[in-house]
């Protein structure tokens, strides 16, 4: 199969953000915070605007003029504090990228220093032994908790106690944030490389207080999203620019900039204690403190779903878990890839590795003896539906135990660990279809960003219910003043939620055509000669004969579906505090690694990667395995390289890709995908979303892999040389 | 004050290169000025290899060569790959290994390919060809199908 969008992208023609341009367009640029922490004195644009070339300025007093009804909650320009370096301040549009920096070096800014906090656990010096407590700095809090932990603890034969740490990790997609925006004639409008076109609509509306229906968003190619293109970022500063200079404006990051202000995931320490009794997990408390940076109050998103991650895929008894988000003076945190699952799967699936090491008995088996399965429910009281996680840890067994067996040498380690994971996410869209006599549309406001759910698995889904085959049927991109609203490519959502639409709106039509040509029996359709043809039994008829005049005209006959997903039902009673998710349709996976490990440098590296994936039903399974494919490269990153290193004084010592290494191609070794069918998912036959699991079992699988070599837990990711070495140092 | 220049041959096509600043990069001159934005923008610190092209046929990271340095040279763009043999065999190679996903890293993948390719015929060892591509970044395919497109475009040549 030749991915549809390959030749447009291997031509050179494919327009991505940052390849806009157009007729008029000013440069613009930020005015950055010098600090990370606090108060703005003075902010004097004036001498900016004198500078040549310079067409506007806008700071905090030219948003309350321009957009008097923005959110004041969420300001685009602060006040007065400053939360985070680099911030920005304010931002200039000028006839060159030259002449806006020339700018913002001439504006007269006087801020106040205050001591930033970077670490979170400067805060609570006694964590996670001692709870943490509420205060200013905390923007969430959960907590809930199940059965009786007390006596759990009291019984158990063994408590087994560990604390892990994670950092920073940046999506890195190869092409910066860009975007394009102008204002004219009361609409605004904003050409922009993003994940989510309607949700940058909603944000810019909010944030500007602009009604929706003004705000018109045009996607482009996206060169990688992972997350990081998934709200609104630029977009509204580059509005925001323009309406102030009465031009078009080109707003783009640096990649130091991508690296300073991106909004990404950021450290956090999970407390794991897990009672036993007779080889039985019978209690379990876990605690979380997460560096949340810059985020409000209110608006914490992550804590009350990651947290549940930490009591795993497994039936663990009676439980408690509390976790805290901490602001800090950092960019607010945003979401990457399966957005801390690969963090609290490393914590959870070390420690549970490590417990199993201590009761001497083996890691799989032990996992296999908890793990869900369909018809459980989970601690918050969910009912677990098709759920592939034990067949797929019986795959990885076996497969780890002909690894072992063919003699991997001295130095290598084997390691196995799971994930698991939610795509009824709950968040829903619409689809247009247009069936011409030369083929099928799928009429689209989001773009592909690359995994291929749009060009590939809505084009799938469409093909299995129309008959059609995929050179028949392609995706027409509008922006939101016409597409039909979706809320994006995101959450591993786009095949299992907007494939819903699109699978009900393709059968829609197949039902009107069956109704024209007469037929009881269910049609299909065919191409003939570059033609539409309808199909039922031996009943043939153009499609171009049973259209309506009018259809004729419109290009086809018109469909819609729609698809409203729905979070499950958590049984409340167990909530002490916070917001907790009702996860559902739950996909798992589970990554076996070997690594070899230079115990004089503490260099570990892998040599071999098997994942297997429960994917409900593979729609494609090419484009499933190069999920996987990609998954796994990015979690060796996570696993072994990647870590954002701020200093005390809160700037990232390593704002670029010398200093932050994602894995190159020497460093993927050998790959085996293992595709899982037959526990169904809730999306169109069954399928399940694969974009993010592949990536949340690697790190905690290589952690483990180095356990197994070296016998030393490293405790801390990335496992970086000097973690491991220290680590392998006899005491 | 920037002076008459050579000029570059871009694609087969002289382009002039009169007004250009001395300090301006070859990856601005051809996104910013010719709107030959198949060149692809990432770090612009040579970390990335998305701007990769051919100057003289040698794959050379665009945004760390001026303009004026390379004058009077040919280059060789995405835009330009399909009129040439190998640069074809290249790309035949990543459509049917699927050997991209977002395509922002493809262009420099393929220009990068193809200048190993000609400069090391079809005899090269894979582990040359994957240590050649080691200063291009793909965050998205885990390199796995563009691997194989290499070992495929390779074999095509034999
Ligand atoms: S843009 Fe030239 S190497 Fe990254
Ligand atoms: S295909 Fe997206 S970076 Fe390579």
């Amino acid at each position: 199969m030749i991915r549809p969008d390959a030749r447009e992208k291997l031509s050179g023609e494919a327009v991505y953000g940052t390849d806009l341009a157009v007729e008029r367009m000013l440069y613009g640029a930020f005015v950055p915070s010098p600090v990370p922490n606090g108060v703005v004195r003075r902010l004097d644009l004036g001498p900016a605007r004198r500078v040549p070339g310079v067409v506007a300025a806008v700071g905090p007093d030219e948003l309350d003029r321009l957009c008097p009804k923005h959110d004041l909650e969420r300001p685009l320009f602060p006040k007065v504090a400053v939360s985070y370096y680099g911030q920005p301040l304010a931002a200039v549009a000028a006839e060159s990228p030259a002449a806006a920096r020339a700018a913002v070096r001439a504006v007269v800014l006087e801020v106040d220093a205050a001591p930033p906090l970077v670490d979170v656990e400067e805060l609570y010096p006694a964590w996670p032994e001692a709870s943490a407590r509420g205060d200013a700095r905390t923007v969430a809090h959960v907590l809930a908790r199940d059965g009786d932990l007390v006596e759990a603890f009291a019984r158990a034969d063994l408590v087994h106690e560990e604390t892990y740490r994670t950092s920073g990790v940046h999506q890195v997609a190869i092409e910066p944030h860009a975007c394009v925006a102008e204002v004219a004639d009361g609409r605004w409008s904003v050409t922009t490389t993003t994940q989510t076109p309607f949700g940058v609509r909603e944000d810019v509306s909010d944030l500007l207080g602009i009604p929706p229906e003004k705000v018109v968003v045009t996607g482009t190619w996206v060169g990688g999203g992972f997350g990081g293109k998934g709200s609104s970022f630029l977009e509204p500063y580059a509005l925001l620019l323009a309406a102030a200079a009465g031009r078009p404006v080109r707003l783009a990051l640096s990649y130091r900039e991508e690296f300073q202000l991106g909004r990404t995931t950021l450290p956090m320490v999970v407390r794991l204690e897990t009672a036993v009794r007779d080889g039985a997990i019978t209690g379990r408390r876990v605690r979380l403190l997460l560096d949340s940076g810059a985020s409000l109050p209110g608006r914490d998103f992550a804590t009350g779903y990651a947290i549940a991650f930490l009591l795993g895929p497994y039936r663990v008894g009676a439980f408690e878990m509390e976790g805290y988000a901490i602001r800090t003076n950092k960019p607010p945190f945003g979401p990457h890839r399966a957005p801390l699952a690969p963090q609290c799967a490393f914590a959870l699936e070390s420690h549970t590795d490590s417990l199993a090491r201590r009761l001497g008995i083996d890691p799989v088996e032990f996992r296999l003896r908890h793990v869900w399965r369909e018809g459980d429910t989970t601690p918050l009281g969910l009912r677990v539906g098709p759920f592939g996680l034990a067949e797929a840890l019986e795959r990885a067994r076996a497969l780890r135990d002909r690894w072992r067996a063919d003699g991997s040498g001295s130095g290598r380690g084997l390691g196995v660990a799971c994930g698991f994971w939610s795509t009824g996410t709950g968040a829903g869209g619409e689809a247009r279809l247009r069936l011409g006599p030369e083929g099928l549309a799928i009429v689209e406001g989001e773009r592909e960003i690359g995994s291929g759910s749009v060009v590939g698995g809505l084009v799938d889904v469409a093909v299995r219910v129309t008959g059609l085959p995929p050179t028949a049927v392609r995706v027409v991109y509008e922006n939101t003043a016409t597409a039909p609203y979706d809320t994006g490519v995101f959450g591993s959502r786009t095949v299992g939620a907007l494939g819903q639409a699109v699978a009900k709106a393709a059968a829609s039509l197949v039902r009107t055509l069956a109704d024209r040509l007469g037929s009881r029996a269910p049609v299909s359709l065919e191409v003939k000669g570059g033609r539409v043809v309808v199909v039922s039994g031996r009943l043939r008829r153009s499609l171009e004969a049973l259209l309506t005049p009018e259809e004729r005209r419109a290009g086809g006959l018109v469909a819609t579906g729609k698809h409203y997903g729905r979070s499950g039902p958590i049984d409340e009673r167990r909530v002490v505090d916070g917001t907790f998710y009702g996860y559902q349709d739950f996909t798992a996976t589970v990554a076996l690694a070997e690594v070899a490990v230079d115990k004089e440098t503490g260099q570990v590296s892998a040599t071999r990667v098997a994942e297997f994936l429960d994917v409900g039903v593979a729609l494609n399974p090419a484009l499933v395995t190069a999920q996987v494919e990609g998954g796994v490269a990015m979690g060796l990153g996570t696993a072994l390289t990647e870590e954002m290193l701020w200093r005390d004084d809160g700037r990232l010592g390593n704002p670029g890709l010398l200093d932050y290494r994602v894995p190159t191609i020497t460093e993927v070794p050998p790959l085996t995908v293992e595709l899982l069918e037959g526990h169904k998912g809730a999306g169109p036959f069954g399928a399940k979303g694969v974009g993010e699991p592949p990536i949340i079992p690697v790190p905690a699988a290589v952690a483990n892999a180095l356990a197994d070599a070296t016998g030393a837990r490293v405790t801390e990711l990335p496992l970086s040389p000097e973690r491991v070495a220290r680590a392998l140092k006899p005491l | 004050m920037a002076r008459a220049r050579r000029g570059l041959e871009v694609n087969g096509h002289r382009r002039s290169l009169d007004g250009v600043p001395d300090d301006e990069r070859l990856l601005d001159t051809l996104r910013g000025r010719w709107r030959l934005t198949g060149t692809k923008e990432g770090c612009r610190s040579g970390g990335c290899g998305a701007c990769t092209v051919l100057v003289e046929g040698r794959p050379t990271l665009s945004c760390l060569t001026l303009s004026s340095e390379v004058e009077g040279s040919a280059v060789t763009t995405i835009e330009g790959i399909a009129s040439d043999a190998v640069g074809r065999v290249v790309r035949t190679a990543f459509e049917r290994e699927g050997a991209l996903q977002c395509g922002y890293c493809t262009p420099g993948f393929v220009l990068a390919l193809v200048g190993l390719l000609k400069e090391r015929g079809a005899r090269v060892a894979s582990e040359t060809l994957v240590e050649e591509l080691s200063g291009n970044l793909c965050r998205c395919t885990g390199y796995v199908s563009i691997r194989r497109a290499a070992e495929a475009a390779r074999e095509a040549l034999g």
